[in-house]
């Protein structure tokens, strides 16, 4: 049995600039495929990092002759839903040469509607429903026997004589510290590079799932809705065990900027003192980022300093609205001055703040975008993430969004492309307005020499401040022209 | 009717906001934005700040043992003279601005720096200092020093200052290149000709933002944000080879 873990060619969020990462979802599942089931063999093709066209990823998968393919991802930043045609189109490429070669894929946009999308993708033999971690061995290693019992296996969408069947509700492991750690060795390490310049890169998922819950969130498409609530039943590894990770990056692969990609890194203070006691411990000397809310990060406010000092360079927390309303009715749990502290807070212990927040609400009017930058900007965080909503079928407020969609190509479902409108918006003004946005806030004098030049930041989150600013009229071509990047 | 000479002298504004001599150093690097100017005073050791005037803030630090004095040394001609003027009074001998132009020639690129060796006057304030046929320089031997420490190509010429950015059309532009202008910007006719009528050593070097010929507009572009931060670390290398 041969399973191959394929990433085709496919670009990323134009934001990013040139932004090749490894597939962490891939390196978990080689992980596990060969700490349970060593006999099968495990076969790795990163077209992405390769720089591999699709005649020359048909000519390597020919050549490796897999027996199961398996894509997905973990992490929404690969491409929010626009990873879909990607995935679609190997698989159809693949089907015209190994026909025989079986097709997985699962993890995130997947992994709440499965059974719809293999409905919907002939190209594809299985969908994983859920999380990917345990169904994916499970599956290559029933398909390794003489006579597979598929059914059998939890969490999976497959067809039987051509009608879509979905199995038993897999539920959720419970203790992400007995996993095996990703398996880096497999993959082409030295070919990932962050936001256009950053070498020696990593991203990393140390923790599933987010207690908050909020309503816009796609982390909650990774997930069976059969589950109970599963996105808000937070896990995550212990800090000793994130610090085996980055002790291993460090020494063996030479990382120097691990970003981890968890959406909610910080939730709990003990997991963040230990990390900071384990880092000091082994004297690591990698750099890392990860996200969190705002609450928390104020709650250990007083472990920012030591933090810095152990490699926390650069943090993330969501703001996506400013009205009482509108946050409430997304579900987010923070306050605005929560933000402004929190953005201030890190300035004072020159960590570099990154603030995400959102448009496209179903009652957004130019207004109220407009006085939403306005809060955004008096804020003043270093760098701002703008997402434009993008209902994808699975979070909580997809009913109530899916009335405003009026551009179903998958391609642009990637936050960049405006793909709703709302009740006073077409998309067009929508796009016109976020691509604004983003290029009045990465051209404010003064916040573009502080976060290009300024020393207090780490050169690494200078590079990515760089790319953002550099990728200005690129977003603007996604936001308004139709550009696809993904 | 009013009797006095001049309603303010730049005594009296200097006297106004409790100005002394010797607050200001004898060197000075001003520039007209203002994320310049804090990227200059994050040079300064020490800088305590001078003086206000009309929202425009100096501070005086040291460089290498050099006293520098920073600030906003206005961004149109209007606020140029006037900052030109009372900086020049105040006791500063050498003046070092730090600006950005319009390229006017082909190969005058984004993110390329232009040497002011004397400026065309289209400003409205200068005629207020000078008549019709005065001709503003800059001071020769302080441009030669900013010159060599720029490692970068520097195209040196002859600045056309004008006052309206909007009204740079086809008839203007072309008859300032044919009295031989390089560059257009909105402050340097009045900035050399105060320090020239003052007798201060003055310099100005100015960082491409555009170009009038080929069309290209590159005010946010990162060449242009690189090139400014270049600019300020040179021209903080010119004062290590001021001899005061």
């Amino acid at each position: 049995m041969k399973v191959l873990f394929l990433q085709p060619p496919m670009g990323g969020w134009v934001t990013w600039g040139r932004h090749i990462a490894i597939n962490v979802n891939h390196a978990q599942l080689a992980a596990n495929l060969r700490e349970w089931y060593p006999e099968i063999e495990i076969k790795v093709l990163d077209c992405r990092a390769l720089r591999m066209d699709e005649k020359q990823m048909i000519d390597a998968i020919k050549e490796i002759e897999p027996n199961l393919i398996y894509m997905g991802d973990a992490l929404q930043t690969t491409g929010v839903a626009a990873i879909h045609p990607r995935y679609k189109n190997a698989a159809n490429l693949i089907k015209k040469v190994l026909p025989k070669t079986l097709v997985c894929v699962g993890g995130f946009f997947y992994g709440a509607n499965a059974e719809k999308m293999l409905k919907e993708t002939p190209e594809f033999d299985f969908v994983i429903s859920g999380e990917t971690e345990v169904t994916m061995p499970e599956l290559a290693k029933e398909l390794s026997k003489k006579d597979p019992n598929i059914p059998s296996i939890k969490g999976l969408a497959y067809r039987e004589n051509g009608i879509v069947k979905l199995t038993e509700y897999r539920p959720l492991i419970k203790n992400l510290d007995d996993l095996p750690l990703p398996a880096y060795d497999l993959f082409p390490m030295e070919k990932y590079i962050g936001f256009n310049y950053v070498k020696h890169y990593v991203e990393t998922y140390h923790s599933r799932g987010c207690p908050n819950g909020c309503r816009f969130c796609v982390g909650w498409t990774n997930y069976d809705p059969r589950g109970n609530r599963d996105w808000t039943c937070y896990r995550f590894r212990s800090g000793k065990r994130v610090v085996d990770e980055l002790e291993l990056l460090e020494r063996r692969f030479g990382v120097k900027w691990a970003v981890m990609m968890d959406e909610d890194f910080n939730v709990n203070r003990k997991r963040i003192e230990e990390l900071i006691e384990e880092m000091k411990r082994r004297k690591l000397k990698i750099k890392f980022f990860f996200m969190g809310r705002a609450p928390y990060f104020l709650r250990d406010k007083d472990l920012l300093k030591e933090l810095r000092e152990v490699g926390f360079i650069c943090g993330l927390f969501g703001m996506e609205a400013v009205d009482e309303e509108t946050l409430e009715k997304i579900n987010k749990g923070i306050r605005i001055d929560e933000v402004e502290e929190a953005v201030k807070a890190f300035r004072e212990n020159n960590i570099m703040s990154v603030v995400t927040w959102m448009v496209g609400f179903p009652d957004d009017d130019e207004w109220r975008i407009k006085y939403r930058f306005e809060r955004l900007d008096k804020i003043d965080p270093d760098m701002a993430a703008l997402q434009i909503m993008t209902p994808l079928p699975g979070i909580p407020m997809y009913e109530e969004l899916k009335s405003y969609i009026v551009d179903n190509d998958l391609r642009k479902w990637d936050f960049q492309h405006a793909v709703v409108r709302t009740k006073y918006l077409s998309k067009e003004d929508l796009g016109r307005l976020a691509a604004w946005a983003n290029r009045e806030f990465y051209s404010q004098p003064g916040r573009v020499q502080r976060i290009l030049y300024h020393k207090k930041y780490h050169p690494f989150c200078r590079l990515a401040a760089r790319s953002y600013i550099e990728t200005t009229e690129a977003h603007e071509q996604a936001a308004i022209k139709n550009e696809i990047f993904v | 009717m009013m009797q006095r000479a001049v309603h303010i002298t730049p005594e009296n504004l200097l006297k106004s906001v409790q100005f002394k001599e010797g607050d200001l150093a004898k060197i000075a690097i001003i520039s007209g934005q203002p994320q310049r100017v804090f990227m200059a005073l994050e040079k300064l050791k020490n800088p305590i700040r001078n003086f206000s005037a009309f929202g425009y803030t100096f501070w005086t630090g040291k460089y290498k043992d050099k006293r520098v004095t920073v600030g906003n040394g206005g961004l149109y001609a209007p606020d140029s003279a006037l900052i030109t003027e009372l900086l020049c009074v105040a006791g500063v001998d050498y003046l070092i601005r730090l600006g950005s132009c319009g390229g006017m020639r082909e190969d005058i690129k984004i993110g390329d720096y232009v040497l002011a060796e004397s400026a065309l006057r289209g400003d409205g304030v200068t005629k207020y200092y000078v008549s019709d046929g005065f001709i503003p320089y800059a001071d020769k031997e302080l441009s030669n020093k900013l010159e060599e420490v720029f490692k970068k190509r520097v195209h040196r010429g002859i600045v056309w200052t004008t006052d309206a950015l909007l009204r740079e059309t086809k008839e203007l532009v072309n008859n300032a290149i044919s009295k031989g202008a390089i560059a257009v910007d909105m402050v340097t006719s009045p900035f050399l000709t105060i320090a020239q009528i003052y007798k201060k050593k003055a310099t100005a070097i100015l960082v491409v933002s555009d170009n009038l010929i080929t069309g290209e507009i590159g005010f946010s572009s990162i060449r242009f944000f690189d090139a400014e931060k270049r600019m300020i670390d040179r021209a903080f290398d010119l004062i290590g080879v001021i001899d005061e």
